[in-house]
């Protein structure tokens, strides 16, 4: 019988820096593990504790994942702490994942903020699978600076993949270094900046910071999407993975099965749905 | 249905003792209380008693511990569980509807669906249950409430109720079945009456649940009030004398949630699984500090949503046997059926 609550072997392959406080963990678990992008991954540093973490690395490989992690708590403090050779632990994949289907013949628009460019990038992977498709991709990413941006070294990279994937960045406040947009991501959302994004027939997808989601969401109800159209990555505490440990309901929904990317139209009665 | 009399229940015990660990309910002699004991040899305890009503301890912790290791790592069969031969099989003798009931409910969570609790599991398949009708209630029972009766109905392997020097005894699984077969010359046919004698005593256990409780609303009608209720004034006061000591998620027989947490036990670590209250500031607190429930009146209210609105949803009954077990730990009075009533004059306003 497999033991549920046990964290596969895993070793720390590649520690890569993304910005001063989020870096990326190459990991090669002991046996290869299947899992859909949003899916999420709980993480064992041995004898400290688990944390929940959606890869932000291609699902079609399953031999190696990539996780990318801000240094933000007991967890990820002591995983920013480890280097390649280290000895971790994987329990899942846990969770529904994003709706790819649903997506196939849509505009989809991707917005992501801070670390919550990590799960966005698995996602963007299972879509550059095959660009054709999707009508449009349109991808927001902000950060509060520029050295804040994860991944910046591979968005030219993602532009030239096909000529309907387009990706604007933004930064909070104004930097030295900076001559791309200036202002919260929610400012990119403007109709001006969509690409001419057929709304209607569109679906968007978010993840990032709490606060930064309930903006999100309201600019995007603003500007015509309605609910069904819009998926969030909630933010709650997920622990055993299998909706028995209770502590990451939204309302009735339990992040860890039935999330933790949600439709906003299932959630929206939920008083203080985002905190 | 078949009868029993008193020496050959003892008798049935005694064999069944062989089999596994026997748990039976000991008056308290200070306060009159039924607690959980188990019986290490024969005769019983003296203060065993059949009659009165559930114990002060649940269910749960037979089949969910206060505290137990779930994994060992890393580990050279890595992850293969082989937990079974070291769970050893018990007998509870006089569990009531109450509890039987909330094991059915907490089954629904830790077993069925996507993903089973091989832990929970193991340990609920070990366990042999001798059901008991209450023949009295307590001051804070309210099964009657939540639609349900202080006799069991399902959930038991066999089920007992007093009447003249012995039992009335109903099969309720083939093992229960199996041990009645197996013991035919222990048990006789009940005489004409004796069912009546159990029904008349069951009927005067409902009418004093009834008077008890007649001045708070049927909480099996309580999903729409809360939702219409969800104004944060209500819980804030509800919750103004909660002291946040968990005891009420902890006594709760369908309260289920845990923690799992990593300890180094030499070379080697060790998860652990606890018991878990979501009345704590930090039970669903996140790195980064943030937290979806930091008030405690969002907490006490989470309390009463998990049981009477959410679980109903995602597993189609209220989470709530009416044991009234909260009522009688909470050192600040609160009551479930008084939130209730102020819940319904909230609602009707």
């Amino acid at each position: 019988m497999k033991n549920p609550y046990y964290p596969i072997d895993t070793v720390v392959e590649d520690v890569i820096t993304e910005t001063p406080t989020i870096k990326t963990f190459v990991l090669k678990p002991v046996r290869p593990i299947q899992f859909k992008a949003g899916q999420f991954m709980q993480l064992t540093v041995p004898g400290v504790g688990e944390a929940p973490f959606t890869p932000s690395s291609d699902p079609s490989i399953t031999e190696r994942m990539e996780i990318t992690i801000l240094k933000t708590g007991k967890v990820t403090d002591a995983l920013h702490e480890l280097g390649p050779g280290a000895k971790v632990g994987l329990r899942g994949p846990f969770g529904k994942g994003y709706p790819l289907d649903k997506l196939v013949g849509k505009d989809v628009l991707v917005v992501g903020g801070g670390v919550g460019l990590a799960p966005m990038r698995a996602l963007l992977y299972g879509l550059f699978a095959d660009p054709s498709k999707y009508k449009k991709i349109v991808i927001k990413f902000g950060a509060r600076e520029p050295a804040e941006l994860s991944f910046r070294r591979q968005f030219d990279e993602w532009r030239a993949l096909a000529d309907n994937i387009s990706l604007q960045t933004t930064i909070d406040v104004p930097h030295p270094d900076w001559t791309g947009h200036v202002g919260l991501v929610t400012t990119v959302l403007e109709t001006e900046h969509l690409e001419g994004i057929d709304i209607v027939d569109s679906y968007a997808l978010s993840c990032g910071p709490e606060i930064m989601l309930k903006f999100v969401t309201l600019k995007l109800l603003e500007i015509g999407y309605k609910p069904p159209q819009i998926y969030l990555s909630m933010n709650r505490k997920m622990s055993c993975g299998m909706g028995k440990c209770g502590r990451c309901n939204v309302g009735h929904y339990y992040l860890c099965v039935d999330g933790p990317d949600m439709c906003y139209d299932k959630i929206k009665h939920v008083p203080n749905v985002f905190g | 249905m078949q009868f029993i009399d008193s020496t050959n229940f003892e008798r049935l015990l005694k064999k069944l003792s062989g089999e596994g660990e026997l748990f039976v309910p000991v008056t308290e002699e200070d306060t009159g209380k039924l607690h959980i004991e188990r019986v290490e040899a024969f005769p019983l305890p003296e203060g065993m008693s059949v009659e009165g009503f559930r114990t002060v301890e649940t269910l749960k912790g037979f089949a969910q511990l206060l505290r137990s290791t779930v994994a060992e790592y890393p580990s050279e069969e890595l992850d293969e569980l082989e937990i079974g031969e070291n769970i050893p099989s018990y007998i509870v003798v006089c569990a009531r509807a109450c509890d039987v009931a909330a094991m059915e409910l907490v089954d629904k969570v830790q077993v069925e669906g996507e993903f089973e609790d091989p832990f929970y599991r193991i340990r609920r398949e070990k366990m042999f249950l001798i059901a008991a009708d209450c023949t009295d209630c307590g001051d804070s029972c309210f099964c009657n409430l939540v639609g349900r009766n202080p006799w069991p109905e399902k959930g038991y392997d066999l089920a007992i109720s007093k009447v003249d020097a012995g039992y009335l005894v109903e099969t309720g699984s083939e093992r229960g079945e199996k041990l009645v077969s197996e013991n035919a010359d222990l048990f006789t046919v009940p005489r004409d009456g004796q069912e009546k004698t159990r029904d008349d005593a069951r009927m005067k256990v409902v009418a004093k649940l009834k008077e008890n409780n007649k001045d708070f609303p049927d909480a099996t009608k309580m999903t729409e009030p809360l939702r219409e209720a969800l104004t944060d004034g209500l819980w804030n006061d509800e919750s103004a004398k909660c002291v946040e000591c968990g005891a009420c998620t902890n006594i709760c027989p369908t309260c289920y949630c845990f923690l799992l947490y990593d300890t180094v036990e030499g070379d080697k670590f060790r998860r652990v699984m606890s018991w878990d209250s979501c009345q704590v500031t930090g039970y669903a607190r996140m790195a980064g500090m943030g937290n979806p429930r930091p008030r405690l009146g969002d907490r006490v209210k989470h309390r009463f949503y998990h049981k009477y609105d959410y679980l109903p949803i995602s597993h189609g009954e209220i989470f709530c046997t009416g044991c009234g077990r909260c009522i009688d730990t909470c050192s600040a009075g609160i009551d479930m059926r008084a939130v209730f009533k102020n819940v319904m004059s909230k609602a009707a306003k």
